[in-house]
């Protein structure tokens, strides 16, 4: 090579670094990152963790959950005040949605009365409020049916629509607000969030974009583009990061994937625990009706190997030992040291109590096909009842198929396996979709449990005016749930993302930051791009 | 038969084929003795020795409860084979009469039976197989059943085109003009002179169909938990792929022993019984 060419290339190398460093001030950053299908993008029909993190990111709430603490904070309102029977709340006047309308009371009432119409996802949270009326502009007020403690934390799950927006895309339907703009907002944002759509398929990704004017706080590295990703293959997810192509995975993801990746360089986001993996019996179907056949499946459940096969790391594991219905750290919860285990002289006795004969049983254990680990727990479960004599099979069951099947207590399999989170933090929401009988069945309650006492208690932790009261009722409880068996607490749950290292997500790795409420840690605006 | 043996076994990849099935066949048949682990089949779970990589015992690794893999597909090899003799055993005699009946008798006989075997045909096997699938419960029965009803059609039609010209041979005639019964003619006179090209394509299926059977179970429509199927392990090792490599490639391995090696006795079969 001579000296002329070499000349050449050096200047071209110069030139194209000097390019590349210009690019790099001005580049775009893109967050992506993958959850299980379905995306649901209308906020009233929203109801698992990848609708949350739409829901959380497009639309805005009342109130947030207090980072770091207990209690909410101001968001949408700017101060609100009560008498036990009503709310007041004091909305704030420069809040502007992504559409450029000015945000009212109105856009309040407008999105209580949606959600309580179309009736699905998490509505069932705001059953005991009697009305919402629109003061002024900037004041509404919400007057409860009857005293219902958890009422603000349920605030989280009413994001706030454009009136406006909606009322001007209406589709087809019978009455005057035919069909509640459901066809628009299943494609389409009208919120005042941080993020707009940009595409959605629900089966494929959602994109998503910063918003110019974003009325709280956002962080100047917050990505300007987001693609969640739905439904990608454990092995996918791992390869894309190992390559840099992805930057947080799902939850989801196998222990010896995440152990994988770690050991590789990546980062793990964790979201302490406001649920718990529950394998849910249905209380309807033979031989699980019988309650000495649900304590025998019970008891013959090896606990301390359920809670080994989740540890990640030596320090970090998907949870921690359940002590039983409730998850440590909540009202009525047992003490930390009062773990469940295995014990299999009480499952025989309870066996030979049961009216069924084991030697007849066959039962159907189905897993999330979304979710590896579950099999696994199919395999444990299937391996203790075989000590216990009782034949079972085991089913993959994909998510969308899951949740549809549930909906009737005769196509729900025997036991389901399940994550569940207090939706707002508060164990009424915990609890009360999965347990009290006026719910419809959904995937959160594949129990179909019917029993008078676990209302009474449901109600009453409800309404309690206090936390003593509330405390006492919740204990109350967990006690008779722990009694009747509708459930195997499997263990008390966190969840854990693995990250590359070009994101940071305060609210995902320090306590201090973290809002105590599910997916509300992906509120992409908090989060911070390296690059 | 001393001339068929000398021309399989004067031709190397005869002589792998046979090993390669004999091999298959003798791990299936043994497999409780051979097996390190015969308990590991079941519902059996060992989370000290889980995910681990191949060593001394396990020499394919553990699979992510604890079950020794080598054992397994020696179990799974069980189950493949009786797969393939109970599709076999069902779907050929229903094919070849079908055949032969078409060919030998023609005209409005003919027309409805292949039109018949026409649909089948006409349909992706496998697509086939997964509709039946999807009606019935995913077990090994109906498994089975579900690649039987797609294997016969292929046997009509290979039978019924030897069989129509067959039925113009000298030795056909002569048996009609002396007067033998219809089922005579098609069993006793047609049928032997199709056995060679039967016996080479069912050679060559027996491969076919352990892979259509691992595409069911792949698809998580055949045998089930905690059953070994070779289909199923390689689906349900995929996840860990490229870490937990032992769970994927050793059940693939296998799967590829078993077709490869019944699909070389297959063509050496061809080549000895000149059956095209």
């Amino acid at each position: 090579m001579n000296k002329l060419s070499k000349l050449i290339i050096a200047g071209l190398m110069t030139a194209s670094s000097l390019t590349m460093g210009a690019l790099s001030v001005n580049a775009e950053t893109v967050l992506r990152l993958d959850e299980v299908a379905v995306g649901e993008l209308d906020p009233a029909k929203a109801s698992d963790y990848a609708d949350s993190i739409l829901m959380f990111n497009m639309y805005d709430t009342l109130i947030l959950p207090k980072q770091g603490g207990p209690g909410h904070v101001a968001h949408l309102a700017s101060s609100w005040e009560t008498d036990g029977a009503s709310y007041t709340f004091t909305l704030r006047d420069d809040v502007k949605f992504q559409s450029g309308n000015a945000f009212t009371a109105e856009d309040v009432v407008f999105s209580f009365e949606r959600t309580k119409a179309l009736g699905a996802g998490l509505s069932y949270l705001f059953g005991d409020i009697e009305s919402v009326v629109a003061i002024d502009a900037n004041t509404v007020k919400f007057t409860l049916a009857r005293a219902y403690a958890p009422f603000v934390a349920s605030l989280v799950r009413l994001p706030i629509l454009d009136k406006k927006l909606v009322m001007a895309n209406l589709g087809d339907g019978e009455g005057e607000m035919k069909d509640w703009g459901q066809a628009f907002l299943s494609g389409n944002s009208a919120g005042t969030g941080a993020y707009s759509v940009v595409s959605h398929n629900p089966q494929e990704e959602t994109v998503m974009a910063k918003s110019s004017s974003y009325f709280a706080a956002m962080n100047a590295a917050a990505p300007d583009t987001v693609r969640l990703r739905y439904g990608l293959e454990a092995a996918t997810v791992r390869t894309l990061i190992a390559q840099g192509q992805h930057d947080i995975s799902s939850q989801w993801l196998p222990p010896e994937v995440m152990k994988a990746l770690v050991n590789d360089g990546a980062q793990l986001f964790k979201e302490a625990g406001t649920g718990a993996f529950y394998f849910k019996m249905n209380t309807t179907k033979a031989p699980l009706d019988d309650v000495n056949c649900r304590l025998a499946l019970a008891n013959a459940f090896d606990y301390e190997t359920a809670v080994k096969m989740i540890a990640v790391t030596d320090d970090v594991a998907q949870g921690s030992a359940a002590t039983g219905a409730i998850p440590v750290g909540m009202f009525g919860a047992n003490p930390a040291s009062n773990t469940s285990s295995q014990n299999m002289e009480a499952a025989k006795q309870y066996l030979a109590d049961c009216k069924y004969d084991a030697a007849e049983m066959d039962i159907e254990i189905s897993w999330i096909a979304e979710v590896p680990l579950e099999e696994r727990f199919a395999l444990l479960m299937q391996s203790n009842f075989t000590q216990l004599g009782i034949a079972s099979h085991i089913k993959k069951l994909p998510w969308a198929l899951f949740a549809e099947q549930v909906s009737k207590a005769e196509n729900t399999p025997h036991i389901s396996q399940l994550f569940v989170n207090a939706v707002t933090g508060d164990p009424d929401t915990l609890l009360y979709g999965m347990y009290h009988s006026s719910v419809p069945g959904t995937w959160q309650s594949p129990e179909h449990l019917n029993d008078a006492e676990v209302d009474k208690w449901l109600e009453a932790g409800r309404a309690g005016t206090n936390d003593a009261e509330r405390e006492a009722a919740y204990s109350a409880l967990n006690k008779r749930l722990l009694a009747i068996a509708p459930t195997i607490y499997g263990f008390d749950r966190q969840s854990v993302f693995v990250a590359s290292s070009r994101v940071s997500a305060p609210a995902l790795t320090d306590p201090s930051k973290a809002f105590g409420l599910d997916g509300m840690g992906f509120s992409f605006r908090l989060m911070e791009m390296s690059e | 038969m001393k001339r068929i043996i000398f021309i399989l076994l004067s031709n190397p990849l005869s002589l792998l084929g046979l090993f390669l099935v004999t091999l298959v066949i003798i791990l299936a048949i043994f497999a409780d003795f051979i097996a390190p682990f015969p308990e590991h089949r079941g519902a059996v779970v060992d989370f000290v020795n889980f995910n681990k990589a191949p060593e001394w015992p396990y020499i394919m690794g553990t699979d992510l409860v604890g079950r020794d893999i080598f054992s397994r597909i020696i179990y799974a090899y069980r189950i493949s084979l009786l797969l393939g003799v109970f599709v076999l055993s069902i779907a050929v005699p229903i094919g070849v009469t079908m055949g032969l009946i078409a060919g030998y008798m023609g005209g409005k006989t003919e027309y409805i039976l292949m039109r018949i075997t026409d649909v089948f045909l006409s349909i992706p096997p496998l697509v086939l197989a997964m509709s039946i699938m999807g009606l019935l419960e995913p077990t090994l029965i109906n498994g089975m059943l579900a690649v039987t009803v797609m294997w016969w059609p292929w046997y009509t039609r290979l039978v019924y085109n030897i069989a129509r010209s067959e039925k113009e041979e000298g030795y056909v005639l002569a048996a009609e003009i002396i007067g033998a019964s219809k089922t005579h003619i098609i069993f006793r006179e047609i049928l032997p002179n199709c056995l060679p090209a039967i016996v080479t394509k069912m050679t060559l299926d027996f491969g076919f169909v352990i892979l259509i059977a691992s595409s069911l179970s792949f698809l998580g429509l055949g045998v089930q938990p905690p059953t070994p199927d070779l289909g199923s392990m390689v689906a349900g090792g995929a996840t860990y792929l490229p870490d937990s490599w032992w769970l994927t490639v050793f059940p693939g391995l296998a799967i590829l022993v078993a077709v490869f090696g019944f699909n070389l006795v297959g063509d050496a079969l061809r080549d000895v019984l000149g059956a095209d």
